[in-house]
């Protein structure tokens, strides 16, 4: 039971097992993920928090198969991935990951129904049904108003409810979102999260992000901890401090 | 995996949207294809127009012509002045010929050249005497008014067939109707019958173009003239005897043309063995042998134009390898959307093989405009056959295979991390 009471099956989608990643350039070998081990259950929304060049890109790229680790398991849905051919690794990603970036990563050219229907057209889903499904997602993450436009004519908020719209569209497994909300200002931030939120606790999608934003921290149902390239699950300091505000906030709240 | 139609509808939208640059790309393989167009245009026009020409001297016969031998050295030219010159193929030599195995028909000609009025005015033509069968194996044919009749044969009638271009040099502008006018030639009159156009005129050796020539019945040639003509020499004419000019030989059995030929050959040969003033010629022989030359200088010209194709099959490599450099994000985006190696190397190259092709197609129409071009200012003959705008077309898309599989390649085994990184 988490603290709003939603129910978390005990079902395992992701499960690491001593994922090890180290980057050789050169003569130079850098360990950036130096045994990783954790669980993603259907339905969690889990966070990774740490330092910038702690390795949560790496873990993510990693968990979306753009990235193999140097050792270690990875099951997805009790599938080891690791041993798959491309062909199997590319349908695994189009069925059952949706990626969200950082910068959008839309396609300028294609209107934003278009751009919602790559992964379809990828997943050999018919022509007809791709546009009712992307007519649909257009219209769940609120811009159904947006209909024929391009991404260049959009705001940076709107593009990634695009990205959002995205991703869902195969109806994966689970999200790996990536500083979704890197560059957006702090109001569309708080939406972006809200809209995540809502996917997560009324649609029970399952997601894995990675911010910086503390104050993120109450949406999540887990928190991993990247330190040195080990999980560690002793909290930052700047986590620490947020707390210390929000209780404040509350007890000021209580008082009034 | 993407469905096909996917495929070619993601092509088409990248191509539009550079429109410029897609269009410049294909450039070389637009002038390559129109050059090979072009190149097999006028070597099959030239091939045609020669076989045609061979042809019509017909691949059942054998051709003998009299030829007027070779004077060697003054002595002999002087000390021929006082004798009258003689030489050629004689009627012996035709009923011996004819006595042969597989020997048809034989159909012959007899030149000689008379002056000619015209109004008060000398011009000076050839006159044809010809056996019947002259018109059908000549393949000419009567552009107004008749051939020979046999009894015009028997009766060595004066009637003339002229050539078409024969009318303008007797004639003045207009004289519609000049069928049953009459020629003045030394002292007798012929009255004309008819006019004649063969296609290619001037198809035997020796004797001159039909066109350009008055045709009169060889019996009516026999009684007036006998077997003398004039020879020009110089700006003089010489009295000479040649009792024909030429034999169209039919061959029985086509098969054994060579040895027929050789027959001929080794008879003349001996039967004129002092000057060689015949000569021999088997168009079936021309033909095939003209056929091989053909082949070869086809392939010669095709591989030259071919060249500037594999020059413009580089360029678009190299455009390609720049373009996926460009787009390498977008590539490591739809790896992370689902796309396999596969999606992305048969996208690149599906891009690449549409270029080429529409750049072939563009090409074939500008090989066909070049090719008019050149038949519209020059009169060379072109000739579009199917299979050189099969080969165009299979040829520019497998230049877009060639060399759009390499950076298609590339692009396929981009890894999508550095590509998504680099931001
Ligand atoms: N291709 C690479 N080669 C070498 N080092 C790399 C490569 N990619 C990432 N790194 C290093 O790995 C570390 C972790 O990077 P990253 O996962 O992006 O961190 P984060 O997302 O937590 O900021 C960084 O120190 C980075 O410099
Ligand atoms: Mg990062």
């Amino acid at each position: 039971m988490t603290p709003d009471g939603k129910k978390i099956p005990n079902d395992n989608i992701v499960r690491l097992v001593d994922i090890r990643k180290t980057y050789v350039s050169g003569n130079l070998r850098v360990p950036v993920l130096k045994g990783i081990d954790a669980t993603v259950r259907r339905g969690e929304f889990v966070g990774f928090i740490g330092t910038s060049g702690s390795g949560k890109s790496t873990l993510l790229n990693i968990l979306g198969m753009l990235d193999v680790p140097t050792r270690g398991q990875y099951y997805l849905e009790g599938i080891e991935v690791g041993g798959l051919s491309d062909m199997e690794q590319a349908t695994i990603r189009n069925r059952k990951i949706g990626f969200i970036f950082q910068s959008f990563n839309l396609f300028s050219h294609l209107s934003v129904e278009q751009n919602i229907e790559v992964p379809m057209v990828y997943g050999q889903v018919p022509t007809k049904i791709r546009r009712k499904r992307s007519l649909d997602l257009i219209a769940r993450v609120g811009l159904g108003h947006r209909l024929g436009h391009r991404p260049t004519q959009l705001s940076g908020g709107e593009c990634q409810r695009i990205a959002i719209a995205r991703a869902l569209s195969n109806n994966p497994a689970f999200i790996l979102a990536d500083e979704p909300t890197g560059n957006l200002d702090e109001k569309t931030s708080d939406e972006i999260m809200k809209l995540f939120h809502e996917l997560n606790r009324r649609q029970g999608v399952t997601i894995v992000m990675v911010t910086h934003n503390p104050a993120f921290g109450p949406h999540y149902d887990k928190i991993i901890r990247l330190r040195d390239g080990k999980i560690d699950d002793t909290p930052f300091e700047w986590e620490i401090e947020q707390e210390a505000h929000r209780a404040e906030a509350e007890r000021k709240e209580a008082e009034q | 995996m993407m469905l096909v139609g996917d495929f070619f509808r993601l092509s088409l939208h990248n191509l539009l949207l550079h429109k410029v640059r897609s269009t410049l790309t294909s450039l070389g393989v637009i002038f390559g294809v129109g050059s090979v167009i072009a190149m097999l245009a006028i070597s099959e026009g030239a091939k045609r127009s020669a076989l045609a020409q061979i042809e019509a001297m017909g691949v059942d016969k054998i051709i003998v012509f009299s030829k007027r031998p070779p004077v060697s050295g003054k002595s002999e030219s002087s000390k021929n002045a006082s004798i009258m010159e003689r030489f050629g193929l004689s009627s012996v030599d035709r009923s011996n010929i004819a006595k042969m195995d597989n020997i048809g028909q034989i159909t012959a000609v007899f030149n000689t050249r008379k002056p000619i009025l015209k109004g008060t005015r000398r011009t000076d033509l050839k006159l044809m005497g010809c056996d019947y069968e002259f018109l059908r194996d000549s393949q000419a044919r009567m552009q107004k008014g008749r051939w020979f009749s046999p009894s015009d044969y028997k009766n060595n009638r004066c009637v003339c067939v002229i050539g078409k271009n024969v009318k303008r040099q007797l004639f003045f502008l207009g004289s519609a109707n000049i069928i049953g006018n009459t020629i003045r030639v030394g002292d007798d009159v012929f009255r004309i019958i008819g006019i004649l156009d063969n296609r290619y005129s001037n198809q035997y050796p020796e004797i001159g173009g039909q066109n350009d020539m008055i045709l009169i019945p060889m019996t009516t040639a026999r009684a007036l003239y006998k077997d003398y003509t004039s020879i020009r020499e110089g700006r003089n004419f010489r009295i000479a005897r040649v009792e024909y000019d030429l034999f169209l030989i039919k061959i029985k059995d086509t098969s054994c043309i060579d040895n027929t030929a050789k027959r001929v050959t080794r008879y003349l040969e001996k039967n004129h063995s002092e000057t060689k003033d015949w000569g021999i010629t088997v168009p079936l022989e021309l033909l095939m042998r003209m056929e091989q030359t053909q082949n070869i200088f086809t392939i010669v010209m095709g591989s030259i134009a071919g060249i500037s194709l594999v020059v413009g099959g580089i360029g678009i490599m190299n455009i390609m390898l720049a373009n996926i450099y460009e787009r390498r994000k977008e590539i490591g985006i739809r790896r992370a959307l689902g796309a396999q190696k596969l999606d992305i190397l048969l996208q690149f190259l599906i891009e690449t093989v549409f270029l080429t092709s529409i750049g072939g197609l563009i090409g074939i129409l500008l090989g066909v405009g070049i090719g008019s071009m050149i038949t519209y200012y020059t009169g060379m003959p072109t000739i579009y056959t199917t299979w050189s705008i099969i080969l165009a077309l299979v040829i520019s898309s497998l230049t877009g295979i060639i060399f759009g599989t390499y950076p298609a390649y590339k692009a396929a085994q981009q890894n999508p991390i550095t590509v998504l990184r680099a931001e």
